[in-house]
């Protein structure tokens, strides 16, 4: 294994496909009761909080895995110490246990989400941070000790890399932008608007610093490339995600409450979103013909470049074609936001962690090959399917804005005569997507300790 | 571009932009209470509720949040709030197909969740939801056809295909009713069926009821 570091990233990895796992069920879960409200003993609403905190918790353990094997790579040292990261992994498990547990219980008795010292006790119904407010300071414990540790261990051997730089400032701006989601405002508009600084500067900000950070530590462990030059590529690339990203909070900004101003704002700096993300393929792209070794780690790369690729068509394009006010007055709300959140969170962020858990495997199971060929696999059985539930909801959305928002139609007529086969498509494709997580799950397991040649 | 100017374009660039994001921020925290009504204790009341009870993990607010129940912004400007009320206490009992479970309020927290629900259907949210175009160029047939539509039925009612599943589907209603009972329930609903959770439109005069039941008799 090289680094006894390397068993702490090795088992956030396993927590996280672990979370993957759940989150598919309960996504297919929620997925049916589109079409039968009453299939599970658990309504919708705690259902799809589940669906949604697994996959926040599960992308961000995967960031603090890889971190953590990033940051020993780089720095090419033990952590700074092994029995805190250790101490931090299962107070976070512990954590996220009891918020799921919390969860649960709500959903079979409303009335225990009851008020506590001016705070809900198991759920905060703000959607992606239902964590009550103790859950919070957990979890801002957690990330603080995550960054004292990553931090201090770059600090050990004073070489700062430029990938440790950008890391470490992304998981900085990414614990920094809790903050504003914990605390409760009177104001629903206000209330909206700093809920946004959180899932906007978090997926749109320092979440693609840590992705750029990652691609560039990649393409070097990979193919050997140029460091500076990599490097200097990295700081163009995070430079205008935040350029653009920043005020493209204003996309959210339109219809809530908040001053007319933000339309331009918002149109303008979200519709340049993209730009980065183009960049990013290209300079993957072109990194690939700089290679000064063979490729090892094919699918590791494989997953690196699908990972840029989904980022744009996710983000970009799935992004873009409803954040100008004009276009998003009608598509506001509707299914179109969920086919963008699926493709987008699938494509940018879920295929990195993946991405990521394939380039360090090797390190982690002790072993230089293994049989890759169950990986390519997975990626097919999922993104294949994530494609089609894409397409399933933008149907879905273009049918819904168009009858509800032009024609006037009611939801509930739309959403249940109109868009039925659509429901029913998006469930199939989801049972699709497991399969290719089951596979994952296993290679995750098995790779690198069954033998070669018995590869299949 | 060295790797060094690279970098600095990203670490003043991210500070210049953040601190412009900053200064905005402050201007809409003064110009934002004057988008909305005052926030009364019963308004702040109803969105602890909203938040208790998970209303979002269905509905969507102002367009954010769940996407699996109608948006909740205007509801209240589209539908009586007694009506709203009574659904939310027990939606199953109003309309036997409803999606929406019976989450347990209390009479008191469903009567905060109104003042909320109607505080943020004042809210200047620039226009949003969009008017329908197809509300705005419906020509009526009849004095009653009128009547059915400047009454917003068809916020809770279906004929032919159009309108909401609060109430029950009117296509075929005709053969089911006497005119005379019909006006009769139309002024007053629990007059004719006890706990009926249609509103009354008293405030029509006789002949309009008339003229609107005789519409409804139409339709079979
Ligand atoms: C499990 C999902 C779910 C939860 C939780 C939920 N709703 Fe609903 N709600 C629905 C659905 C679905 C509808 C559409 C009508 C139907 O089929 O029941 C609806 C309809 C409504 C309506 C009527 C809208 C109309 O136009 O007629 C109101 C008002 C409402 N909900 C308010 C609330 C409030 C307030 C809460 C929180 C206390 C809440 N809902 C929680 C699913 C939910
Ligand atoms: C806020 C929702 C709402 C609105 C608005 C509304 N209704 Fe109703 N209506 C209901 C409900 C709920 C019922 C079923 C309860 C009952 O049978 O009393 C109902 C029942 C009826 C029935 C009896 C249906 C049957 O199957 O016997 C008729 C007729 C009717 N409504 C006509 C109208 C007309 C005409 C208007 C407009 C002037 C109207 N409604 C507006 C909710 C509404
Ligand atoms: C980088 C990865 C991204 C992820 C993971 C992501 C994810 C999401 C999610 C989950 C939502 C829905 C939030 C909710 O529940 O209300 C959302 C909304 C939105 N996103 Fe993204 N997004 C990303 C990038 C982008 C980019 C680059 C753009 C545009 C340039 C964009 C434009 C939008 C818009 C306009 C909405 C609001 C939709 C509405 O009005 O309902 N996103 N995004
Ligand atoms: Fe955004």
């Amino acid at each position: 294994m090289g680094y006894e570091s390397h068993k702490i990233a090795n088992n956030f990895f396993t927590s996280a496909i672990l979370l993957f796992l759940i989150q598919i069920v309960v996504g297919i879960i929620a997925a049916l009761q589109f079409v039968w409200p009453d299939f599970f003993i658990l309504n919708f609403n705690t259902i799809r909080t589940l669906h949604i905190n697994a996959l926040v918790v599960w992308l961000l353990l995967g960031f603090m895995g890889a971190s953590y094997y990033v940051i020993v790579e780089e720095s090419e040292t033990e952590l700074w110490s092994i029995p805190l990261a250790r101490f931090q992994f299962w107070a976070t498990i512990l954590t996220v246990g009891l918020v799921v547990i919390g969860y649960i219980i709500m959903g079979f008795y409303p009335q225990a989400n009851i008020t506590v010292f001016g705070t809900l006790l198991l759920n905060e119904g703000r959607e992606y941070i239902e964590a009550p407010r103790w859950a919070d300071i957990l979890i801002v414990v957690s990330v603080l000790l995550f960054l004292l540790n990553t931090t201090m261990t770059a600090w050990k051997t004073r070489k700062f890399t430029d990938v440790q730089g950008v890391l470490i400032a992304g998981n900085l701006f990414l614990a920094l932008m809790y903050l504003p989601g914990v605390f409760y405002t009177k104001n629903m508009i206000m209330d909206q608007f700093w809920w946004w600084w959180v899932i906007h500067l978090w997926v749109e900000g320092a979440w693609e610093l840590i992705a750029a950070a990652f691609l560039a530590f990649s393409l070097h462990k990979l193919l050997g490339a140029d460091r500076t030059m990599l490097a200097k590529w990295m700081y163009i690339e995070v430079g205008l995600v935040m350029f653009t990203g920043i005020l493209g909070l204003g996309h959210h900004y339109y219809w809530i409450g908040t001053p007319a101003y933000w339309l331009w704002i918002g149109g303008i700096f979200s519709a340049l979103e993209p730009v980065p993300l183009v960049l990013m393929v290209w300079d993957s792209f072109r990194t690939t013909k700089y290679a000064t070794k063979p490729v090892e780690n094919r699918v590791g790369l494989f997953y690196t470049i699908s990972h840029v690729v989904f980022n744009f068509v996710g983000a970009g394009l799935w992004g873009v074609f409803h954040t100008l006010p004009q276009i998003n007055k009608y598509t506001h709300g509707t299914q179109i936001t969920t086919a963008h959140g699926h493709i987008a969170f699938y494509g940018v962020y879920a295929l990195l962690v993946l991405a990521m858990i394939y380039i360090a495997l090797p390190t982690l199971r002790g072993v230089k090959q293994f049989n890759q060929s169950r990986g390519y696999v997975a990626f097919w059985w999922m993104t294949i399917s994530m494609i089609f539930i894409t397409f399933s909801l933008t149907g879905a959305g273009l049918v819904q804005s168009y009858l509800e928002r032009v024609m006037g139609l009611d939801y509930v007529t739309v959403k249940s005569a109109y868009n039925h086969y659509f429901w029913i498509f998006r469930a199939v494709f989801g049972v699709g997507f497991l399969v290719g997580v089951l596979i994952f799950v296993k290679d995750f397991f098995v790779a690198g300790k069954e033998p070669l040649a018995k590869a299949s | 571009m060295s790797k060094k100017t690279a970098k600095n374009f990203f670490i003043y660039g991210s500070i210049f932009f953040f601190l412009v994001l900053v200064v905005l921020t402050i201007d809409t925290m003064i110009r934002v209470p004057k988008r909305a009504p005052v926030i009364t204790a019963e308004v702040d009341a109803g969105k602890k509720v909203w938040h208790k009870y998970d209303c979002i993990g269905c509905h969507t607010i102002m367009g954010n949040g769940s996407y699996f129940a109608p948006d909740m912004t205007n509801v209240a400007g589209r539908k009586p709030k007694d009506f709203l009320k009574k659904f939310i206490l027990d939606p199953r009992a109003i309309n036997p197909k409803a999606a929406m479970p019976k989450l347990g309020l209390n009479e008191k927290e469903a009567d905060n969740l109104m003042a909320f629900l109607e505080w943020t259907s004042k809210v200047d949210t620039n226009k949003w939801p969009p008017k329908p175009v197809l509300a705005a160029a419906r020509k009526e047939a009849s004095t009653g056809q009128a009547i059915y539509q400047n009454q917003n039925c068809a916020a809770c009612h279906i004929v032919g295909g159009i309108g909401g599943t609060a109430g029950p589907d009117l296509t075929r209603i005709g053969p089911k009713w006497k005119s005379e009972e019909l006006t009769r329930y139309l002024k007053n609903p629990a007059s004719v069926k006890t706990a009926s959770a249609m509103p009354g439109f008293a405030h029509l005069s006789e002949q309009e009821l008339k003229d609107l039941s005789d519409y409804l008799l139409t339709l079979q």
